[in-house]
């Protein structure tokens, strides 16, 4: 009876396990990025929303079943798949900070961590901030990233926040001498000095 | 006329269960205890300047925890967080800070008690709960390495602790003796990390990248990864389109050439040598750690770590 329950427990689990791998692959498949012709991405998006509906993820976001689900997703480590670095490794995104002071001089600053760790987590957080769709999550996100600079500098007047991606040159391009070259997304400027008779709150 | 089917689900169900509770030794578990002690005391000393301002909610932190918790809330109001502990910490007069280091403490601890096997049971659950609240609370600064962790850390916890190797078994004689079911959590691990590579090599073959050796390029000079010197990368770079295409052979092969006991020693060594290279070239220590420490978990007893094992197989 014991090896009953665990045999469903592991049949439940699996079917999660690859469920959401293949839900991966199919949002893979509908931004185009494979081998495949585009004249298939409808075939993919048909299929990822039929994956998604069979893991409880086309329900309502407040339906306790989808809750639950995605629940036992985060708590066993299975809420993502696993195309680390698949199919092709992501353009990063550069965030250069541009310090505005009363007398007019102007200083740059990066986002800064201490360890090697946090620098590797970093990245993961600016590739989200130049790839997200949500504008006001993204400019919310840069604000809270240059209100710690201003911390830094509460001497800056205004605090200017430029995000861009980093295209890489490929290996020939390298060879010729050709080095990384930034597209702009966005410029985001923050006045953090206090009002009269206010703190302030980023 | 219905007999055939039910001696066809028999026998295949009959296969299933032997193949699902071979019976198996407990070094598989010794091993996954051991690792994802280190692990967890590695992550612990890695964070350890930047612990506080991660997780710190407004205005002192790197990034708000309340904004990064409000973003879990749109998944699940359910998921373990930090902000848990310090709504508690709150009630008892302690702040944020306070509760911050102690969640720190704890979970440094809770991996050295893995790591020696002290309290096994209950450093695997304390563990595995810390290190899930800190990961879903700083969810835009995670990677693959916390997915793995806590992939291992989940199925540690559910497994039947303790192992001979561990204090709680030389001073309590507390030991499991169900090889079975030793065997069957074994089994889990092991079906988990077949998932894991096939669709990591499926999803690489599926691309360009990874045939033409743009992808290993761009993997080995993108900030923060490239710690191998421009000049090296670039004299190697006829050699990326291979090494490209034999990563994602490893990993889609993974889940055909682990198994059979002619196989499996080449594919494992294979497989550990391409994540000590990921380590040592891309700096994904902890990363390289982890998948090194599962898969010899998985998949090292009865081949290299184990004599009594490979003696019981044959």
């Amino acid at each position: 009876m014991r090896r009953h329950l665990y045999l469903l427990a592991l049949a439940i689990h699996f079917y999660f396990v690859v469920a959401i791998a293949w839900l991966d692959v199919f949002s893979l498949l509908i931004r185009g990025v494979s081998w495949f012709p585009s004249s298939l991405e409808k075939v993919w998006s048909g299929a990822g929303e039929a994956t998604a509906a069979a893991l409880g993820q086309s329900l309502d976001n407040s339906n306790a079943i989808r809750q639950t689900l995605t629940t036992y997703f985060h708590c066993a480590g299975i809420d993502g798949g696993y195309g680390f670095f698949a199919p092709a490794v992501p353009s990063g995104a550069k965030l250069v900070f541009e310090l505005h002071y009363a007398d007019g001089h102007v200083e740059y600053e990066l986002p800064q961590v201490n360890g090697h760790a946090a620098g590797v987590r970093l990245t993961t957080l600016l590739g989200y901030i130049g790839t997200t769709d949500y504008e006001q999550l993204r400019e919310v996100m840069i604000k809270m990233l240059a209100y710690r600079v201003w911390q830094e500098h509460p001497s800056a007047k205004t605090i200017r926040a430029v995000l861009g991606s980093i295209s890489q040159p490929t290996a020939s391009e390298a060879a010729r001498g050709s080095s990384e070259s930034y597209t702009f997304i966005g410029a985001y400027d923050f006045n953090f000095q206090p009002e009269p008779n206010a703190s302030p709150v980023p | 006329m219905l007999r055939p089917f039910p001696d066809c689900l028999k026998k295949f169900w009959r296969a299933a269960e032997e193949f699902l509770f071979a019976p198996s030794s407990d070094v598989w578990l010794s091993i996954l205890r051991v690792v994802l002690g280190v692990q967890i005391i590695l992550y612990c000393l890695s964070l350890r300047r930047d612990w506080n301002e991660v997780f710190a909610s407004t205005p002192q932190g790197f990034l708000s925890r309340d904004l990064m918790e409000g973003i879990l809330n749109v998944h699940s109001h359910f998921v373990p967080r930090l902000g848990w502990l310090i709504s508690i910490g709150g009630y008892l007069g302690l702040s944020e800070q306070r509760v911050l280091g102690l969640c720190w403490i704890t979970l440094l601890i809770a991996g050295g008690a893995l790591l020696v096997g002290l309290f096994c049971r209950a450093a695997a659950v304390l563990a595995w709960l810390l290190y899930l609240a800190a990961v879903k609370s700083g969810s835009l600064l995670t990677y693959g390495v916390d997915n793995m962790t806590t992939i291992g850390l989940f199925y540690l916890a559910l497994a039947p602790l303790p192992d001979r190797f561990s204090i709680d078994h030389k001073l309590r004689a507390q030991r499991t003796q169900d090889r079975h079911r030793l065997g069957f959590f074994r089994r889990v691990l092991q079906l988990h990390l077949c998932v894991v590579y096939f669709f990591g090599g499926l999803l690489k073959c599926l691309g360009p990248g990874w045939w033409n050796g743009n992808s290993m390029w761009r993997a080995l000079t993108r900030p923060p990864f490239d710690i191998l010197p421009m000049d090296f990368i670039l004299s190697a770079r006829a050699w990326l389109p291979a090494i490209g295409i034999t990563v994602w052979i490893l990993e889609l092969g993974y889940p055909i050439f682990i198994w059979p006991r002619r196989t499996r020693a080449i594919w494992l060594t294979s497989i550990l040598l391409m994540h000590i290279g990921i380590g040592l070239a891309l700096g994904l220590y902890l990363f390289a750690s982890i998948m090194i420490g599962l898969n010899l978990a998985a998949f090292g007893p009865g081949l290299i770590l184990d004599r009594q094992e490979i003696q019981d197989a044959t």
